[in-house]
């Protein structure tokens, strides 16, 4: 068990981070811990944790993932329009959609693994070639509204549990076996740890980094859908804010922006800690522009407590 | 009087006790041997002197005065600086960026005197005969070797009172591991201590005054360099007799083709080479380093790109990357020369570097089953007596020769039976040294066919049924039975090439 901590020190340390800003908020504001407000907090907390698996992969493999906006928004306003606001053409449309997202993250991955094109310069290129497909396809003009299916999915509810989150669960147990018990895993923390080494040792490096892409592109576009049907609409710019979300997850979950470590657990800690940010919000009475300032804040925080870990692990390595 | 003087030194981490109580006492002058087994304290103990760690108990007198350096700076203030492996230098910083990092010599606006610094730079390459180094070369290009002589400018540019010297000739080939033994000596003389720690008796042999033996991070005795004979130090290091280092040489070589090479080249320092390994056979590649040895090692692992014809057990294979060589019995497993950049995830666990190479192996319908994975890891642990708290403990955080053993282990999880072993005793105590020879052996036996570099020259002459000469990414000449012998490598690596 204590093996067990001090192994994943970093995400427990983000679970505690969420317990104790849960308490704080409602000390704020005493109607925070109530179910109903608890589960909105769960649902939006959904959309980011679905948005940041993909990215969670693709940092532990040691790049980055910046097309997510743009393949969010892409997803979101195709499907709306392809639909039209019927529920019968989404058995189609998802799955092309789905397809699409991996499509453009087979492209990032291909062009990260095998032309070696900086992670950074890859995706902010697919990124704004994305924007400019959707602004010549719709001309900026508004989509119809979404399907209801997409709606159900979104704020629909089982026995009581919204959909989504239980969506968000059998993702993260996905997720999760996929990190800790599949082969793909121990591959994926080797090529974030060293490429050269994972190389050396066999490890399918050029493929686990295109998976991790792909993964992405799956998350975002499927996320991007289920955001249609939250805000009933899909419209531009509705994915921006997601692409520092879905990073500062993975970070406040406890994953080295290098590569090599983390794990989705932390990731849906940091998905956690980000929305209940946002809820204290109107508690303190703060702008919007001081949620950035404290957004911004906590992510240094974290980030500089993660990476003071990584240099004491540094600092013990031997120089023999 | 001594110049260092340590009495009951200690030091844990968590529940592992490196340092138990060090005593040890050293005079200006000197050159100082510091022995022990693999895991025994040596390099904790020195990085305590340097001031990269802290230790936990006892004390230390560096001119009769109290010495607890808080960090490196404070070390080499009291004028000690020490030679770690390649791993404190900067790979997109200049050799000689590297050399002055921190200590650049300033201009007046306080920038860097690049003039000066070239001046200096040569100066001190000059003054103590360093082999060529170009100081503009960026550090990411050169080779280990070079890397690990810029480590050494880089600690005589601190010009250091005393230098510490860890494991500095293992990465040497032997020209320069020379011209290193012959440097401390001249160091000593000039009146510096030098505490050298090595794993080769022959060279502690060679400039050691005294020495000191460390066991289970305790010291078990000092003794003045001719007062003791080899096999007392080496049974005071591992605590029992050594009866040979090299195994017996029974030849087990059938005559299957294991593998066979033909017109193989690889860059420009591989060229059209021809050679056939045989089932049960050791395989030597000697000659002097950069002579196309790790091309031909890495290109038949397919970490480099060759051209030429190879066949595995008869069949034509075409290894394109490491994966298509580590195909389990039938494939090619390497021990790389690098083990920090190639061979090891230092921040992972013993257990996820021994099976990485392996991992499918553990699976059940996609599923990693963690009893098989840590059953294997035990056994393999215990075989190769890795000296870990537990297998969860970091790579990073082993001993040198540890590290090695990992890496080893993790070869031999592969199961292939065509071994490349590029150094693979490189940082390896005696004990363990001789049980690696015998486990290459006894493979061999089995009918495991093994390709072996070593820088040590001894041990290609005492190990290889046959030595391949390499000179110019040609093989020289391939020497077998009594013609294989160190002046017989040394003479077929410098003369011209003749028809082998
Ligand atoms: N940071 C650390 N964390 C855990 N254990 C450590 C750490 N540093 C050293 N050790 C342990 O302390 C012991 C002594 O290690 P040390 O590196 O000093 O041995 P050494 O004598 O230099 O061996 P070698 O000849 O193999 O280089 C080893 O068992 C090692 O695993
Ligand atoms: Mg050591």
């Amino acid at each position: 068990m204590s093996a067990f901590l001090t192994r994943n020190r970093l995400i427990v340390l983000a679970y505690a981070g969420m317990v104790v800003l849960l308490l704080v908020t409602a000390l704020f504001s005493p109607g925070f811990l109530s179910v109903s407000n608890m589960r909105s907090t769960v649902v939006l907390a959904a959309f980011v944790g679905i948005v940041a698996l993909g990215q969670t992969f693709v940092i532990i493999g040691g790049g980055i993932d910046l097309s997510v906006p743009w393949v969010l928004n892409s997803a979101a306003i195709i499907m709306a329009l392809l639909c039209g606001g019927q529920d019968l053409p989404l058995i189609w449309v998802m799955p092309l959609l789905l397809a699409g997202g991996a499509v453009i993250g087979l492209v990032n991955g291909v062009g990260v693994a095998r032309f070696g094109v900086p992670p950074i310069i890859m995706t902010l290129a697919t990124n704004v070639i994305l924007q400019g497909l959707i602004l010549v396809l719709t001309g900026g003009s508004p989509t119809p509204s979404a399907p209801a299916l997409i709606q159900f999915l979104s704020v629909g509810r089982i026995g009581g549990f919204p959909v989504i989150a239980l969506i968000w669960l059998a993702l993260t147990l996905v997720a999760t076996l996929l990190l800790s018990k599949a082969a793909f895993g121990r591959h994926l923390y080797a090529l974030g740890t060293s490429a050269t080494v994972a190389e050396f040792s066999g490890v399918p490096t050029a493929r686990t980094t295109i998976l991790t892409y792909v993964a992405s592109g799956l998350t975002a576009a499927f996320a991007g859908m289920l955001l249609t049907g939250y805000s009933g609409q899909a419209y531009l710019g509705m994915g921006d804010a997601y692409l520092f979300t879905s990073i500062a997850a993975v970070a406040i979950g406890g994953a080295s922006i290098l590569g090599g470590s983390g794990h989705y657990l932390g990731t849906v800690a940091g998905a956690m800690v980000l929305t209940i940010l946002t809820g204290l919000l109107p508690a303190l009475n703060l702008s919007s522009g001081a949620l950035l300032i404290v957004y911004g804040a906590v992510i240094l925080l974290t980030v500089s407590i993660g990476s003071e870990a990584f240099a004491g692990l540094g600092g013990r390595l031997r120089r023999n | 009087m001594d110049l260092v003087t340590v009495k009951g030194l200690s030091k844990r981490y968590g529940g592992i006790v490196a340092l138990s109580d060090a005593t040890f006492s050293a005079r200006a002058g000197e050159v100082h041997a510091l022995l022990g087994e693999n895991g025994a304290g040596k390099s904790t103990f020195i990085q305590i002197l340097s001031g990269a760690v802290r230790h936990d108990g006892g004390s230390i007198l560096v001119d009769g005065q109290d010495y607890r350096p808080a960090n490196p700076d404070a070390a080499q203030a009291r004028g000690i600086a020490a030679v770690f492996q390649e791993l404190s230098l900067i790979p997109d910083l200049s050799v000689e960026q590297n050399i002055w990092f921190r200590h650049e010599p300033r201009t007046w606006l306080g920038t860097v005197n690049r003039g000066e610094m070239r001046r200096k730079t040569l100066a001190l390459l000059e003054k103590y005969n360093f082999p060529a180094l170009r100081p503009d070369r960026e550090l990411r290009r050169l080779t280990l070797a070079e890397r690990q002589i810029v480590e050494i400018a880089k600690g005589l540019a601190k010009d250091p009172r005393i230098l510490i010297l860890d494991e500095a000739t293992s990465a040497l080939p032997a020209r320069e591991a020379d011209w290193l033994l012959k440097l401390t000596r001249q160091l000593a003389a000039e009146g510096r201590l030098v505490i050298f720690i090595s794993h080769r008796m022959a060279e502690v042999r060679a400039i050691a005054d005294r020495l000191t033996i460390f066991r289970n991070g305790a010291t078990v005795a000092a003794h003045d360099a001719n007062a003791v004979s080899d096999n007392e130090i080496v049974a005071q290091m591992i605590g029992r007799h050594l009866d040979r280092l090299y195994p017996e040489r029974v030849p087990t070589a059938t005559d299957r083709i294991a593998l066979r090479v033909n017109n193989f080249s690889s860059g420009s320092r591989l060229s059209a080479v021809d050679f056939a390994l045989r089932e049960g056979e050791v395989l030597g590649v000697g000659g002097l380093q950069g002579h196309g040895q790790r091309e031909l090692f890495q290109a038949l692992f397919g970490a480099a790109r060759a051209a030429g014809t190879v066949e595995l057990w008869g069949k034509p294979v075409s290894i394109g990357n490491p994966r298509q060589a580590l195909i389990g019995r039938d494939g090619i497993a390497l021990v790389p020369e690098d083990r920090r950049g190639q061979g090891l995830l230092l921040t992972k666990s013993v257990r996820e570097n021994l099976t990485l190479s392996v991992i499918n192996r553990f699976t059940e319908n996609g599923l990693l089953s963690r009893q098989k994975e840590s059953d294997m890891v035990k056994e393999m642990v215990d075989f190769l007596r890795i000296k870990a708290g537990t297998p969860e403990q970091l790579a990073g955080t082993l001993s040198g020769g540890n590290q090695q053993k990992v890496i080893f282990g993790k070869m031999l999880l592969t199961q292939a039976r065509v071994l490349l072993l590029y150094d693979p005793t490189r940082g390896v105590d005696v004990g363990t040294k001789g049980e690696i020879f015998q486990l290459m052996r006894d493979l061999a036996a089995k009918g495991y066919a093994i390709l072996f570099h070593s820088s040590d020259m001894p041990e290609l002459v005492h190990v290889a049924d046959r030595v391949m000469v390499m000179r110019n990414g040609r093989i020289a000449a391939t020497l077998e039975g009594e013609h294989i012998s160190e002046e017989g490598i040394l003479r077929a690596a410098m003369l011209e090439t003749r028809a082998a």
